[in-house]
């Protein structure tokens, strides 16, 4: 057997590929239950397992992988749904016939032990939902060393005919003929077998260990013709091997070919592989023979398939014509280049440095009044803005990938925690910063797990309720008004207030009497040590965790919102900027400190007069056209330990954060401005209120507020008992 | 890491005893003051300091370093005095200490800099245990120059930024308005 190590070292390497790109598929079918391509890779998987280890005669091997086939047959052709409980089947699957693999590979000919065994019987159970049939099917039985032609099925036009003319080499190589042929009785019918010997020689040459046999088999099958062809995987390098269609597939073929989308140009070759008509291996060999012979006449792709008898005349002419078809469609095809994360970053420091000098010349032409310099630098201004705009636009990334990278997370945990949840993603297009991307995964990743944990019940309680057996987790994202939305919702059972004011009052977070609004009491939940549920699991539940989550987005200059519905669910709402390089400012000017507000958020200017508004100095909110608007006299809020001199014509900045509005009383307008954010630093972290900082034209400093972060804190100094409710 | 390096330093200084070392003297808060030569990165003049609200007094603001933002220490405020009046000889003292593994670049106004000593090994005191108007754990210790002692600031402890960060909350609601933070110091 020493000569079949090789082989049997190529099987066990692709087997390993194999398994591993099954359980990414399996994954994928996840987040899309409906693709296609996801299904098709599982099924290649123990299809061709199940093949190889035809071949080698590892027959428990075979039996498992077949019952695994035939149940992703049935998926792939629709008979059946892919759900999370086939997928979690189809995960044990995989490890299983991993360690079966591992069996056969260093425990030869031995028989299972007994815990694969019944193992392997529950798996069966489990895929098909009936306990498999007494002993191995199949295989088993066909053992004898003699097959079956059925003399009745004699339309043979409608077959497959392949031949295989062995080499020499064949049997010392550890080939078996008869093996493959055997093995071929699993895919369909063999109709016949023509056995021609145009090499043998005369008995007294004869070497016995060479094989002289070539075979012509007519086939009954519908299996596609890659799956005929990895049969002879192993022995392609010592056969020769043809596959012609059946001619019922001719017209099966050309209707493919129309059927295929014209997104792209491709070869003709990659077409016909693509509908299954011909496989990359005979693609490769006839071109290898076309590049060989480079004679006046070297044939075209077509012609050749044709002439080998590889494909038949109509196939191709459609293939042909289609080719054409496309490539007038499309003429343009779709580019990307791979870059370096850190040469991006470089290169968005840079155009940063460039809008900061940027806006310094206009400061000089200003300040000089060179009126002829001034055109030249208004379309400078222009292009930086364009520059900015495209280099930040490089870092976009789309947020859908991390959502995805969830459903494992869900599926997993769902299973430990015995509760039947599904995952809905929307909004996965939505584009962000690639930083804040990645900086978002660790919050996220806690939010999902309190979902899963703490919102969605266990099945039972859920009918009780009278609710879908099986639970939703939604992950949602969208743009609204220059910053990103992500929501994380359940259709759990939701926050209990009523819980969340007593364990607030046990650790003395609020005193008893306090009255809260819901959305008020909601946000306790942010508060470092509190934790409603009563036992910590593995998972959640030690009161670490939405506080991290909360400092964690706040660290992002992004915000953080619950609200719930006392058993109908819970919904977590985080708003973060879309970039964290930079941003369009409007600076405005208090106490002779320039201060830049994020432009996204500026709602209107209006002046500060009390002739045309209703402004009730000592309770700080203006009556804005009818709306009670609380405001903030900048100056004042930052330094009032100093004097100060209010100037004559101050102004309302009207502010707007989610639902919420908010007015900024300062003494000047400087109107909008690119800011590049410079980060505070360390000895800055926990200041509320303040975002960053950025570099003027000047050369100052100007400080960035965070909008939601100063109300926050104008709140805890109005009333400090209320100080930990971020609500607005 | 830094204080590692000075014992490693200390340790070889020991063998050659008559090694000099320089420190770098300056004035803040009517005291002469000095830190090692080495954890000067850079002096630089006055230009315009940004004011950071909401900020405890040592904390003076920020400055722009060549398009860097750079917080800047008011010294003498920290060191409990009150704090600097800008003049033409005040100065900003460059320092990198270290946080979390992090090195941050932070500047130290000070009223003047005066000039680069050398002071021998052997004319460096420990600091005394109480006494001193300054903190002890601010003094890493007294360098006798002729017949006065000039005090050696522990750069890493002066401008701690663990500390820094975090007294700030305290203080401002001590420097603000009185009446209404003890209640929001009891919630924390």
């Amino acid at each position: 057997m020493s000569d079949m190590n090789p082989a049997l070292e190529t099987f066990s390497q692709e087997v390993d590929e194999l398994l591993t790109a099954m359980e990414e598929a399996l994954l994928g079918l996840e987040g899309a239950p409906d693709d296609a391509d996801c299904i098709n890779s599982i099924f290649r998987a123990m299809h061709t397992i199940k093949g190889s280890s035809g071949l080698f005669g590892f027959d428990d091997v075979v039996a498992f992988t077949h019952e695994a086939e035939t149940v992703l047959d049935r998926v792939r052709n629709g008979e059946r749904l892919i759900d999370a409980e086939l997928i979690s089947v189809l995960l044990a699957c995989k490890d299983h016939t991993a360690q079966l693999i591992q069996h056969v590979l260093f425990n030869e000919g031995e028989p299972l032990p007994e815990a694969l065994q019944q193992q392997n019987q529950a798996l069966i159970v489990r895929l098909t939902g009936a306990p498999a049939a007494g002993g191995m099917p199949s295989t088993q039985e066909e053992k004898a060393d003699h097959f079956e032609v059925d003399p009745n099925t004699s339309n043979s036009s409608d077959n497959w005919v392949i031949s295989l003319a062995f080499k020499k080499d064949a049997l010392r190589n550890g080939m078996d003929p008869l093996s493959f042929i055997r093995y071929l009785q699993t895919l369909g019918k063999i109709i016949e077998v023509i056995i021609t010997m145009p090499a043998l020689p005369r008995i007294e040459d004869m070497v016995p260990e060479d094989c002289y046999l070539n075979f012509k088999i007519a086939f009954n099958s519908s299996a596609d013709k890659k799956t005929i062809e990895d049969v002879f995987e192993f022995a392609e390098d010592d056969c020769d091997i043809h596959i012609l269609p059946p001619n019922s597939r001719q017209e099966h073929y050309v209707q493919l070919l129309a059927n295929l989308p014209e997104d792209q140009v491709k070869r003709l070759g990659e077409m016909l592989v693509e509908i299954g008509a011909l496989t990359e291996k005979e693609v490769a060999n006839t071109l290898h023979e076309q590049r060989e012979d480079d004679d006046a006449e070297a044939k075209p792709l077509g012609e050749r398939l044709v002439e080998k008898n590889i494909l038949q005349q109509p196939v191709i002419e459609q293939a042909l014509k289609k080719q054409e078809a496309v490539k007038q469609k499309i003429n343009k095809e779709s580019n990307y280049i791979r870059v370096d994360a850190a040469k991006l970053g470089y290169l968005i420091n840079l155009v940063g440095e460039l809008v900061i000098s940027g806006a310094a010349m206009r400061l000089m032409v200003d300040k000089h009044g060179l009126s002829d310099v001034d055109d030249v630098a208004s379309t400078m201004s222009h292009l930086v803005e364009d520059i900015r705009d495209t280099a930040l636009q490089l870092r976009m990334v789309q947020i859908g990938e991390t959502f995805t990278r969830f459903q494992r997370v869900v599926h997993d945990v769902s299973k430990e925690l015995g509760k039947q949840i599904q995952l809905q993603i929307t909004g996965g297009e939505s584009e962000l910063d690639k930083t804040v991307v990645e900086k978002i995964n660790d919050p996220l990743t806690h939010l999902v797990r309190n979902s899963l944990d703490h919102g969605i019940e266990s099945p039972e309680v859920r009918v009780r309720a009278g609710k879908p057996e099986k639970g939703t987790i939604q992950l949602n994202a969208y743009h609204d008004s220059g910053r990103i939305v992500i929501q994380i919702s359940d259709d759990g059972k939701g926050l209990d207030p009523e819980r969340i004011v007593a364990k607030a009052i046990a650790k003395g977070l609020i005193k008893p009497d306090q009255v809260l609004s819901k959305s008020e009491i909601y946000s306790l939940i942010f508060e470092p040590g509190l934790s409603t549920k009563e036992e910590a699991s593995n998972l959640s539940g030690r009161g670490v965790g939405m506080d991290v989550v909360k400092r964690n987005i706040e660290a992002l200059r992004g915000s953080v919102s619950v609200d719930s519905e006392l058993g109908q669910g819970t919904s977590v709402t985080i708003h973060l900027p879309l970039t964290l390089a930079i941003i369009d400012g409007f600076m405005v000017e208090a106490q002779q400190e320039r201060y830049i507000i994020p432009l996204s958020m500026v709602e209107e200017c209006v002046e500060m007069n009390s002739d045309e508004w209703q402004i009730d100095d000592v309770q700080h909110y203006v009556n804005l056209r009818g709306q009670v608007l609380p405001y903030l006299r900048l100056g004042d809020f930052f330094h009032n330990n100093k004097k100060h001199t209010r100037t004559q014509r101050e102004s309302l900045v009207v502010v707007r954060f989610g639902e919420a509005k908010a007015g900024f009383v300062v003494d000047e307008l400087h109107g909008e401005n690119q800011t590049v954010i410079k980060p505070l630093g360390k000895l800055f972290e926990n200041l509320d209120g303040i975002g960053g900082a950025t570099v003027l034209g000047s050369g100052d400093v100007a400080l960035i507020l965070d909008v939601q972060g100063l109300i926050h804190h104008a709140k805890k100094r109005a009333n400090p008992a209320l100080a930990l409710l971020s609500g607005v | 890491m830094n204080q590692l390096i000075h014992k490693q330093e200390n340790k070889t200084e020991l063998a050659a005893q008559d090694q000099l070392r320089q420190y770098l003297t300056f004035r803040a808060g009517n005291e002469n003051l000095a830190i090692s030569i080495l954890d000067v990165k850079e002096i630089i003049e006055i230009n315009t300091i940004t004011d950071v609200p909401m900020t405890p007094e040592y904390i003076r603001g920020v400055i722009n370093l060549r398009g860097n933002v750079v917080p800047v220490i008011d010294l003498s405020a920290r060191l409990g005095r009150q704090s600097s009046e800008i003049t033409k000889r005040s100065c900003i003292v460059l320092v990198q200490v270290e946080y979390n593994e992090d090195a941050q670049l932070l500047g130290m106004l000070v009223d003047a800099v005066d000039e680069i000593l050398e002071i021998p090994e052997a004319n460096i005191m420990p600091p005394p245990d109480f006494g001193a108007d300054i903190r002890t754990d601010f003094i890493q210790s007294m360098g006798r120059v002729g017949d006065e002692f000039i005090i050696l600031l522990n750069i890493n402890r002066v401008l701690s930024i663990k500390e820094l960060s975090q007294l700030k909350q305290v203080a401002e609601y001590e420097g603000g308005n009185t009446n209404k933070e003890t209640s929001f110091t009891a919630l924390n």
